[in-house]
């Protein structure tokens, strides 16, 4: 569930080959198509259509569509589903130009400087619940190794759960222009075993909401 | 032909004040052709931004240069030229004497002048020109994001350019569907004046939404509880894109048009498939009215899967207008031409767009793409590498009948060559940084994140692009000086637009054809090879 990292492995090893499958097809057709077209000695030939081949033709594309549908809602049903008992809750504020990231129990994580993206730490394995909103224009949520965004409102939240099965920082960036400073808002979520985890959370909740820094 | 002989400094006049569309249309031409001058310009700087470190423009300027770009490259270049294509060659096409409509016309070309004006006068302001991207979405573009009157100055120009390309197309529909000559009836009209039904019917169904989403942006600004909240924006956002996708098309039908016309006249054979090239449009046509949310699937507020498969359907008739265009280079006799081999890198290159528009619209892979570098990278190569390519096609291919006197063949093929290098130069690299995460809109990226060489190249191919459009502005000066009669008919063509002189007079025709299909001119030829063969063959 919510594993948008496998999905997108999964539609992209499908749909790529079947792209470049069409692209040589096309091309190669084309190509022969000259050659024979540059040789040519006769008139030009006067076939003005071929109906049953073109009703056959637009049957296979439409095969093909239907074909491709299937990959893709069979995919992304489980990246748009939330669980119901996610592990942890993180609130993100997304605001120009700066990330905050406030967990259940009260611990914050924000900028230290805007040379020092904010690093929010996550339990590896484990469903993790992200309720996101903005506090004034659109931005945009974007884990580029997850290959997972979504928009960030402006008074209207958005959920959406996300997966880390690998420990390791994963950097993150703003991907909805948001004015002046939109290219340095940075972020980055740390994956780490959910033992450690819920002790820096344990940590931080007593430090109280004030806790700014993550490691 | 004209009995009143004007002194020849008053042509800039004539050309602002004729009702005659083929002056319109031309007039329209040259100042969209001088927006893409300028949006090029505003291009160069940014490619000389990103190669050199942010170091050229404040970030700032660069989100100024990035809208009134996209802006210019699509409100005052691509729609008015494909639509100032339509305003020339449709009534000629459909053997009418004139445009339906005329004064509405060339409202259209001074609507077109000003909006421009108005939008790039934003320059002149203290605050500079706007800087919320061509969409201008909310709460970016509101008057606490966006106080200054750039954001205003392109308001009214966005509104004003898109109200003349709306009478423009209404202009067009009408002559289509209500002047056409005696015999030339719907079915027989050629590809292009069906692409440019297709195309006007979209601005005429699309566009106002676009005009009701700035007027409440407007509104916004000023009086505040329009677009409010988060559902504000997404509000704008379904008005913007249910103009915004159709546009593309609009950006895209003309010029495949184009492309069929010149690739039945330089294969010297019937266009392949006609009647299923023009379903195709209209259902195409019909298809883009449905989509426009795809480009709002990281909203988490639409219902993905409907335009996921409203989207991909598009497949079908796309493949079908493939399929027609390689159809008729099937038996065919080519000729290689400049305007052919812009149309061959239509076909080529488009499909590379086309195909990435299939990827993206996927939403498990739109999330992890979506407002990257791939997907500027997707949009060139339909609008760039796609219709640009689509538009010289056409201009090669016309500029005799618009003016008299043919292009220089090989400066024309230098011209393509050196396109087609910086297109992809410029644009396929753009694919591999979105995917490695490049966000698009930015005016600068971390020296860490290894993207600095791909940009360097993508930085020459722009400058290789300038060079040939270098290329182009010289073949089009030395054609013009060192003139060579084109004649009525220099290529062979198939439709009534060459059954006339070139230029043709004011009212366009002095007698016309037959009319039996929507080759006119080739039913001739055909007719008389025929007739020969029969006389050689023993009776």
């Amino acid at each position: 569930m919510a594993d948008s990292l496998h999905a997108y492995e999964h539609v992209r090893g499908i749909y790529f080959p079947i792209a470049i499958g069409v692209f040589a097809l096309v091309l190669a057709t084309l190509l022969l198509l000259l050659v024979r077209g540059r040789l040519r000695q006769t008139a030009p030939g006067r076939t003005a259509d071929a109906p049953r081949f073109e009703i056959g033709y637009a049957l296979l594309l439409a095969c093909t569509v239907a074909f491709l549908i299937v990959v893709t809602f069979r995919s992304e049903t489980p990246i748009d589903r939330t669980a119901a008992h996610p592990a942890v809750r993180i609130e993100v504020t997304a605001a120009q130009w700066s990330w905050v990231f406030t967990y259940a129990g009260g611990a914050t994580v924000s900028d230290v400087s805007s040379w020092q993206p904010p690093v929010a730490l996550v339990p590896v394995g484990q469903e993790v619940e992200f309720y996101g909103r903005s506090r004034d224009v659109i931005h945009g949520f974007w884990v580029p190794q997850l290959h997972f965004q979504r928009q960030l409102l402006p008074e209207y939240p958005t959920r959406f759960d996300l997966r880390f099965d690998k420990p390791g920082r994963y950097g993150g960036v703003c991907s909805v222009f948001c004015g002046d400073r939109h290219a340095q808002m940075h972020f980055a979520l740390e994956a780490v075993s959910p033992a450690r985890f819920q002790r820096w959370l344990g940590e931080h909740a007593r430090r109280g909401p004030s806790a700014r820094s993550a490691s | 032909m004209s009995t009143v002989t004007l002194p020849a400094r008053a042509a800039p006049l004539r050309a602002l004040a004729s009702t005659d569309h083929k002056r319109v249309a031309v007039g329209a031409g040259a100042v969209a052709f001088a927006f893409f001058i300028a949006g090029g310009v505003l291009a160069l700087v940014m490619r000389s931004q990103l190669a050199a470190d942010g170091g050229v423009v404040s970030q700032d300027t660069y989100n100024q240069l990035f809208t009134m770009h996209g802006s210019t490259m699509v409100y005052l270049f691509v729609v008015p030229v494909a639509l100032a294509a339509g305003l020339y060659f449709v009534p000629l096409q459909v053997g009418a004497a004139a445009v339906a409509g005329p004064r509405m016309a060339l409202a259209g070309l001074w609507l077109l002048v000003l909006g421009g004006l108005t939008m790039w006068a934003g320059f002149l302001t203290s605050g500079g020109a706007a800087a919320a991207s061509w969409w201008g979405f909310d709460p970016l573009s509101d008057a606490i994001h966006s106080p200054g009157s750039g954001m205003e100055l392109w308001i009214f120009g966005v509104v004003m350019a898109t109200a003349g390309q709306m009478l423009w197309a209404g202009c067009v529909l009408v002559t289509a569907l209500r002047c056409r000559a005696p015999g030339m009836t719907l079915m027989r009209m050629p590809v292009f004046t069906w692409s440019m039904v297709a195309t006007c019917l979209l601005v005429v169904f699309a566009f106002p939404a676009l005009i009701v989403a700035l007027a409440l942006l407007w509104a916004q600004r000023h009086f505040g509880g329009v677009l409010d909240g988060g559902l504000g924006a997404v509000d704008y956002q379904q008005l913007f894109w249910f103009y915004g996708h159709p546009v593309v098309y609009v950006m895209f039908f003309p010029f495949i048009g184009m492309v069929g016309e010149v690739v039945a006249t330089f294969c010297g054979r019937r266009f392949f498939g006609h009647s299923a090239f023009i379903l195709a449009l209209l259902a195409f046509a019909g298809l883009s009215m449905t989509v426009w949310a795809h480009h709002m699937f990281t909203m988490g507020q639409v219902t993905n899967k409907y335009f996921a498969l409203t989207s991909t359907a598009l497949i079908v008739p796309a493949g079908i207008e493939y399929l027609d265009l390689l159809g008729t280079i099937w038996r065919g006799r080519l000729r290689f031409s400049a305007a052919f081999l812009f149309a061959l890198g239509f076909i080529v290159q488009f499909l590379v767009g086309g195909l990435t528009g299939i990827v993206l619209a996927s939403p498990p892979l739109d999330y992890g793409l979506n407002m990257s570098y791939f997907v500027v990278a997707h949009f060139h190569y339909t609008i760039f590498a796609g219709s640009a390519f689509g538009l010289f096609a056409g201009v090669y291919y016309w500029f005799p009948k618009v003016t008299g006197v043919l292009l220089r063949e090989r400066l024309g093929k230098l011209h393509f060559l050196l396109m087609a290098i910086g297109t992809n130069l410029t644009f396929f690299p753009m694919f591999v940084l979105g995917a490695e995460g490049m966000t698009r809109r930015i005016a600068d990226y971390p020296s860490s994140s290894g993207w600095k060489s791909l940009n360097e190249l993508e930085t020459v191919g722009a400058g290789v692009i300038a060079l040939s459009v270098l290329a182009f502005v010289v073949n089009v000066v030395v054609s013009l000086r060192a003139r060579q009669a084109a004649g009525d008919d220099p290529w062979q063509g198939q439709t009534l637009e060459w059954a006339t002189s070139s230029p043709p007079p004011r009212h366009n025709f002095h007698a016309l054809p037959p009319i039996r299909s929507f080759a006119p001119l080739l039913d001739l030829r055909e007719d008389s090879e025929d007739l020969v063969a029969r006389e050689r063959a023993p009776a």
